[in-house]
């Protein structure tokens, strides 16, 4: 049984490109980045948590992407949007964008706290990151449409999302939206700031079509018995 | 413009807004606000004091770096980290013996070290003593980019750059107002069959030929410097002290990006603009100093890791530039770094809950290492 285990050990190359990402052999352990989870001290883990830092001792561990830092600095949302805006693996200049979007919208938020009345600052919001975090999560929508067939027809027919499949479709909204619908002149950080700062808002065309979806879903209602899962 | 905050409503505001901040109530030295430039000493080092805005908008037309024209506009208001490098130069200026031919003064540095926005504080300085103030934001701009390069009207094998001369002059203009009707031309100036300036003419009436007829207008820089040079101290009644600041003075003596109508290179003492400008350089004037930066940024055909005069300005540069009074501008030290953390907290700019934190702070340290344009840079997203 070992033996099969230490075969399992050795980089498995898949003989059919099945499915991006899956270089590594499935033993292997996604590993914790976070230096606080380190500082706990043994005796205030739960049974579970003791477990799996058990299992860790044991199993080997996947090397940590270069795109995560240990520091606290680290969101794995923005993590998320950088990758998803990235054009030919240029990992540089979507970073790039995405700072210069984050300092585009403290500069807007903070001009106006400074020239506000003292009564209106404490309601304005300075900080892009949970600006950011908001605006995403403004815009994901509850409900999904899915294709199914029936007696020869296709049917839209509205079915629960998964959580990881909402904030795909909310940030993949937000960047076509920019690319696409907005002046061809005007940079990228400039479009993503003023769409990010309207939907912090629940105003702008992202929040629209989310509006849209949800609609069509509710015309579609008289479909969802056609759902089997 | 004496906007002096009094310590005790400093003291008060700040244990209002930031209750956490235990560093506020012992290190309240390094964020007192002064307006008053004359009294500037070692005592007031690392703080920051703001520059009113009248005289940002007559002083600085056109001098200041991108980035804090942008920081300006967000936080509504000017202010500059009192330095020693400014200190010194400052000092320099009061003692310095002004029947004398004129010093050079050289800011040099690493790259986003402040060698800029000290000379901007010196000539603030200045502005307010009553100085004439000649300020060449980018010495490097007119060495590169130009859309239209005349061969010059009046010298053979000399060429013209009308649009960098007329934006310049518009600027110097706002500038120095003051000084323009005051200030009397002593020779006859002839720019075209028709056109000349006579003797005794006020300095405004060359200033608008410049700007109105755009062909002869860096000629007109040049008559210009020439008159500012022989009447800069004088014993007459009218004496000014003449303040001649360059940004990017080693573009003076590098090479050119500029080509002429058979694609060979144009030398830069064949432009009318550096040609003048390197006579305004030479030390045989008094009443006044001349006060520069070398700048790596803009430059042409320089490593970007060379930040010594020999490195950036030459041979040629150097030997032209020799006796000159060398400043070194440094990484902030960590009283400075407190000041500058301090500032963007009291400002609303560091946004991100961790960078708040004393390992945030850490962090920040090791990532800039200190350096102020980096720091400004890390902020800005953080």
């Amino acid at each position: 049984m070992v033996a099969s285990i230490a075969n399992l050990l050795k980089p498995w190359t898949p003989r059919l490109c099945a499915v991006r990402w899956s270089r590594y052999n499935p033993y292997y352990l996604e590993p914790e980045t976070d230096k606080d989870v380190y500082k706990i001290p043994d005796t205030e883990l739960s049974p579970e948590q003791k477990e799996e830092k058990e299992l860790k001792t044991t199993r080997p561990i996947k090397a940590a992407a270069t795109s995560i830092t240990s520091s606290p600095f680290n969101d794995p949302v923005i993590s998320k949007f950088i990758n998803m805006m990235m054009q030919d693996g240029n990992k540089v200049l979507a970073r790039e964008i995405m700072t210069q979007t984050l300092e585009t919208i403290k500069r807007k938020q903070v001009e106006k706290y400074h020239r506000a009345p003292a009564a209106e600052k404490e309601a304005i919001e300075c900080n892009p990151y949970t600006i950011f975090q908001q605006a995403i999560e403004n815009c994901k929508p509850v409900i999904g449409l899915a294709s199914i067939q029936k007696g020869g027809k296709n049917y839209q027919v509205p079915i629960p999302l998964k959580d990881s499949r909402r904030r795909f479709l909310a940030m993949k909204w937000m960047i076509t939206e920019c690319r696409e619908n907005k002046h061809r002149r005007t940079h990228m950080y400039e479009k993503l700031s003023q769409e990010l700062l309207s939907a912090f808002t629940n105003e702008g065309n992202v929040i629209k079509r989310k509006h849209d979806l949800h609609k069509m879903a509710e015309a579609n209602r008289a479909y969802a018995h056609y759902r089997w899962w | 413009f004496l906007h002096l905050r009094g310590h005790k409503t400093l003291r008060k505001h700040c244990t209002e807004k930031y209750h956490n901040i235990t560093t506020w109530t012992s290190k309240l030295c390094l964020f007192f606000p002064i307006s008053t430039q004359t009294c500037h000493t070692e005592l007031h080092a690392g703080q920051y004091y703001t520059l009113p805005p009248a005289h940002m908008r007559t002083l600085f037309p056109h001098g200041l770096p991108p980035r804090f024209q942008m920081q300006m506009k967000t936080f509504n208001e000017a202010c500059v980290m009192v330095r020693q490098p400014a200190l010194e130069l400052i000092t320099c200026l009061r003692k310095a013996d002004y029947s004398e031919p004129a010093l050079r003064y050289v800011l040099y540095g690493e790259k986003g070290c402040g060698k800029t926005l000290s000379l901007c504080h010196v000539l603030h300085f200045c502005s307010t003593q009553g100085w004439l103030v000649l300020h060449i934001p980018d010495a490097h701009l007119w060495v590169k980019n130009c859309r239209e390069l005349l061969p010059s009207s009046s010298r053979p094998g000399r060429f013209d750059q009308p649009i960098q001369a007329l934006n310049w002059l518009k600027n110097f203009k706002t500038t120095n107002e003051h000084f323009l009707s005051k200030i009397k031309t002593t020779q006859r100036y002839v720019w075209t069959k028709r056109e000349s300036t006579e003797e005794g003419r006020p300095l405004g009436e060359l200033v608008d030929q410049g700007v109105s007829r755009v062909k002869s207008s860096s000629d007109v820089v040049g008559a210009l410097l020439r008159e500012l040079r022989l009447q800069a101290g004088g014993a007459a009644e009218g004496a000014f002290r003449l303040a001649v600041a360059v940004d990017g003075v080693n573009a003076l003596w590098g090479k050119t990006t500029l080509k002429k109508e058979d694609k060979s290179e144009v030398l830069p003492e064949e432009l009318t603009l550096i040609h003048n400008l390197r006579k305004m350089l030479r030390n045989d004037w008094c009443g006044g100093a001349i006060l520069t930066t070398l700048s790596q940024t803009g430059s042409l055909f320089k490593p970007r890791s060379a930040y010594l005069p020999m490195e950036l300005l030459g041979e040629e540069g150097f030997d032209n530039m020799d006796p000159f009074v060398p400043i070194p501008v440094s990484n902030y030290s960590d009283k400075e770094f407190e000041s500058c953390y301090l500032y963007y907290l009291d400002r609303n700019w560091l946004q991100h809950p961790h960078s708040r934190t004393e390992d945030g702070k850490k962090e920040l340290i090791f990532l800039s290492s200190r350096n102020p344009s980096i720091l400004e840079r890390l902020c800005a997203f953080l």
